[in-house]
């Protein structure tokens, strides 16, 4: 690429501020927000949820909400003013100028709709194509973006395909019509790892061939580096640092993108607790199966080829006193149904034994096992009842297992807001007055309030901000370490499973392919499958500081 | 609350919930006239100083006899909505927290129940049970169970899957702990709502049954059993079909916009 085509800014963003219109007043989304991107180049905005960077991407196609109303600055495509494009223009710009990318495949595409029909829509609409010419135009834009067959992909509907398959078609969409920018919104955030993996380099590489223009939506700095040539950091709609990729991501110069990076986790920068003296099990699970829609004799009648189908197969692994045991996979790998027996929600097959004791059946599990084994699930605004207050709910393991006698309740439901480091006032807050960081602290705290001897943590950190992610995984290894419970913490994000964890399990389609201690993650003799996760995801390299 | 009445068809609604309760309440003593005095000289007569909202056959006020019957009336809908709602609430709540083969059992009969148009089975009971204000309740009450059911179970499904109620489970509470803490306290917004608004088909469906003559009888100030005495008398003076039937649709209207206010205000996808 020449520089002087380098020079020409496709996309800039002048002072540009908006607001939404609520009940309670404006509210300001994006404040004087500055970008430029250049012919060629891949420009990321990364920033937390709510920093405003989704906002930005629909400020840009002005698909914005009624309530939106926009304050001040320009944004230019190829030096037109966007803002003042009337309605029949804007449909004309959208698609076939500026075209976008989603992040949950699976609800971008419409699922009454041939796959090649939405392909070729669009190059009819835009380019004027006849049917026959959209036909052979959209196969050869799916085989560009790797699809084996693509002839019988277009004669697919979006529920006959995979997710990655699905993103394909999306990203081909919006390379056919040679769009002067394309909007990337989180394109892999909804993908296993290994699919995302797919998926960018296919990004990386249609870009260098097409050399469009592409803004680049992610809250993943590690993506980002790898990916993007400039970088804008947004922080409450505001931009606190741009630049490029290398120089912001070696030596960040604003506090917010320095804490955000040193926030990442790395395997090499362990915080876990010390490790278990013996190797004797507290928790052991033994050829533990889960199955799931077991035919009823009526349904088998009708279809004797129904079968149940098994959520997991076999699985054995056990779990150290005071150890934290990582299970790995991608969704659908049976993880969570696993957590899901050991707490007895699901029925299964097999063997758990807990402290000495056997259960052969999760109609076994009683009130002993169900205080020694505590859970925390992975959504913070469902695991907490709107109705109660924080005090209640805190209070409420310690009366159910009498824990304390009543007097004493108050006080201990302070203590345990003390050690998750929340105030003593929260105590009469409801749910919904709290930030997800909070909520998921105050679930960590209920579930140690039992004094359990194991913690399940079902993705805990996956609906989390980065930052915040790295103060709950801290927060719930400092407490693992106080009381000296095991802890078993399903996760897919493998750097911050290296970090925290002393054995890690990996599963794959309901069975376990591989189970290994920490310090062996990346030995030559780990499962095929183990070395394809770790070899997807980057492992983020510490910034030189300059603070 | 406030959001409530921020909201166009929530300031109607309750505006004009306010005016018949008003008249609920206190319509027996602001009538000018009692209800039952003829005045033979002024039959079938507009509106007019004298009698606000004109005659009917017979010379009765009619503003007297619609406030007089205003208690009969709302007293009506709304009874018969806590009954039915009661009911299904608690078969639905059962059918919800038990699942598996109960809750088929119990759905399936409700499903049959439901398959009949509403006012059918209405008339249905009604026939069965004979005339009257009180079996005209019961029957509306009954017709309303299966539905209400219906909204409860979903409702109750719903939350029963949520993770604070599966962390109730992992941790061993109760089940009534669990259904009447966990369970019920989240789940019963719908099931309010929609009994705000039924409230208005209640009450439609009352006069409906007073028209026809099966629900309150003469010399009743029942709103519906009104329009249908007068029936015979539209053409001489259309005042005394229209006040009692406008009384029904102002009474109908504003339970109907006051539930879909409330609908809005428990969306919890407004809230935030």
């Amino acid at each position: 690429m020449t520089a002087s085509v380098k020079q020409r800014p496709v996309l800039e963003v002048l002072n540009y501020s908006m607001s939404y219109q609520t009940e309670d007043g404006p509210v300001e989304a994006l404040r004087n927000v500055s970008l430029k991107v250049m012919s060629g180049e891949t420009h990321a905005i990364v920033g937390e949820s709510g920093s405003g960077k989704s906002t930005l991407a629909w400020a840009v196609t002005r698909c914005l909400p009624a309530n939106a109303r926009d304050l001040n600055g320009a944004i230019l495509l190829n030096s037109e003013d966007v803002l003042a494009k009337s309605r029949s223009e804007l449909r004309d710009l959208r698609g076939r100028r500026i075209s976008m990318v989603f992040q949950d495949p699976s609800s971008s595409l419409n699922p009454s709709m041939k796959l090649g029909d939405q392909v070729m829509e669009v190059l009819r609409r835009h380019r004027g194509m006849s049917r026959e010419a959209a036909r052979i135009e959209a196969e050869a834009a799916l085989s560009r973006t790797g699809i084996q067959n693509p002839a019988a992909m277009m004669e697919r509907y979006p529920h006959e395909a995979s997710g990655g398959e699905k993103q394909r078609v999306i990203i081909a969409t919006a390379f056919a019509c040679n769009p002067e920018l394309i909007i990337f919104d989180e394109p892999t955030t909804a993908l296993d790892i290994l699919t995302a993996k797919q998926i960018l380099e296919l990004f990386v590489k249609l870009r260098k061939e097409t050399g469009v223009a592409a803004l680049y939506i992610s809250h993943d700095l590690g993506l980002v580096r790898r990916i993007a040539d400039t970088v804008t950091v947004l922080y409450k709609g505001e931009v606190v640092e741009e630049g490029d990729v290398k120089t912001v991501f070696e030596t960040p110069k604003h506090t917010y993108t320095q804490n955000l990076l040193a926030a990442l986790p790395r395997p090499q920068d362990r915080i876990a607790a010390p490790a278990p003296e013996t190797t004797a099990p507290l928790c052991a699970v033994e050829n533990v199966s889960v199955r799931y829609n077991e035919p009823s004799w009526l349904t088998r009648i009708v279809n004797p080829a129904a079968k149940a189908h098994y959520g997991a197969k076999q699985i054995s692994f056990d779990v150290r006193p005071g150890e934290l045991v990582g299970i790995v996979g991608e969704s659908g790998s049976g993880k969570s149904t696993i957590a899901r027996a050991a707490i007895g929600l699901n029925p299964f097959e097999g063997r758990i034994t807990f402290n000495g004791r056997h259960f052969d059946n999760w109609k076994a599990f009683d009130k002993a096992y169900r205080r020694q084994v505590q859970i925390v699930f992975q959504h913070p605004d469902a695991s907490l009842n709107p109705r109660e207050t924080i005090g209640r709910i805190l209070a409420r393991p310690l009366r159910l297992y009498n824990l304390a006698p009543a007097h004493a309740v108050p006080e201990r439901v302070r203590e345990l807001l003390e050690t998750v480091l929340l105030p003593p006032e929260f105590v009469n807050r409801y749910p919904h007055q709290l930030s997800g960081g909070q909520k998921q602290r105050v679930a960590i705290a209920r579930a140690f309030a039992a004094e359990p001897k194991l913690v399940i943590c079902d993705e805990i950190t996956a609906a989390l901000d980065v930052s915040v992610q790295s103060a709950v995984a801290q927060l719930l290894v400092e407490l693992q370490a106080r009381s000296g419970a095991a802890c078993l913490f399903i996760t897919h994000d493998l750097n911050l499973i290296r970090q925290l964890a002393h054995r890690i399990v990996v599963m794959h389609r309901g069975t376990l392919v591989d189970t290994f201690d920490v310090a062996d993650a990346v030995a030559p003799e780990r499962a095929d499958y183990t070395r394809a996760l770790l070899n997807a995801v980057a492992v983020p390299t510490r910034p030189a500081h300059t603070s | 609350m406030r959001k409530l009445l921020s909201s166009p068809s929530g300031l109607i609604g309750s505006l004009l919930l306010a005016i018949v309760l008003t008249a609920a309440l206190f319509g027996p003593w602001l009538a000018p006239y009692e209800p039952q005095q003829f005045h033979a000289q002024s039959r079938l007569q507009g509106p007019s100083l004298q009698f606000l909202l004109g005659t009917d056959q017979y010379g009765r006020d009619l503003l007297s006899r619609i406030l007089n019957g205003a208690p009969a009336t709302v007293l009506f809908g709304i009874g018969a909505t806590v009954l039915g709602v009661g009911v299904g609430s608690i078969i639905g709540v059962i059918a919800g927290v038990a699942g598996g083969r109960t809750d088929s059992i119990i759905m399936r009969i409700l499903d049959g129940m439901l398959a009949m148009p509403e006012l059918l089975f209405t008339l249905l009971i009604v026939t069965f049970l004979g005339g009257g204000t009180t079996q005209a309740l019961l029957a509306v009450a009954v017709t309303f169970t299966p539905g209400m059911a219906r909204v409860a179970r979903s409702s109750v499904l719903s939350v029963r899957t949520r993770e604070y109620v599966l962390a109730a489970i992992a941790r061993g509470e109760s089940q009534n702990w669990i259904v009447f803490r966990e369970v019920l306290p989240n789940a019963l917004g719908p099931v309010i709502v929609e009994a705000t608004i039924r409230v208005s088909f209640a009450i439609m469906i009352g006069a409906t049954l007073g028209f026809l003559g099966l629900g309150a009888q003469p010399p009743s100030t029942e709103w519906g059993l009104m329009v249908a005495e007068a029936r015979q008398f539209m053409f001489r003076n259309p005042w005394c079909v229209a006040m009692p039937g406008l009384a029904i649709a102002i009474t109908a209207m504003g339970f109907n916009l006051f539930g879909d206010a409330l609908r809005d205000v428990f969306d919890p996808k407004r809230n935030h």
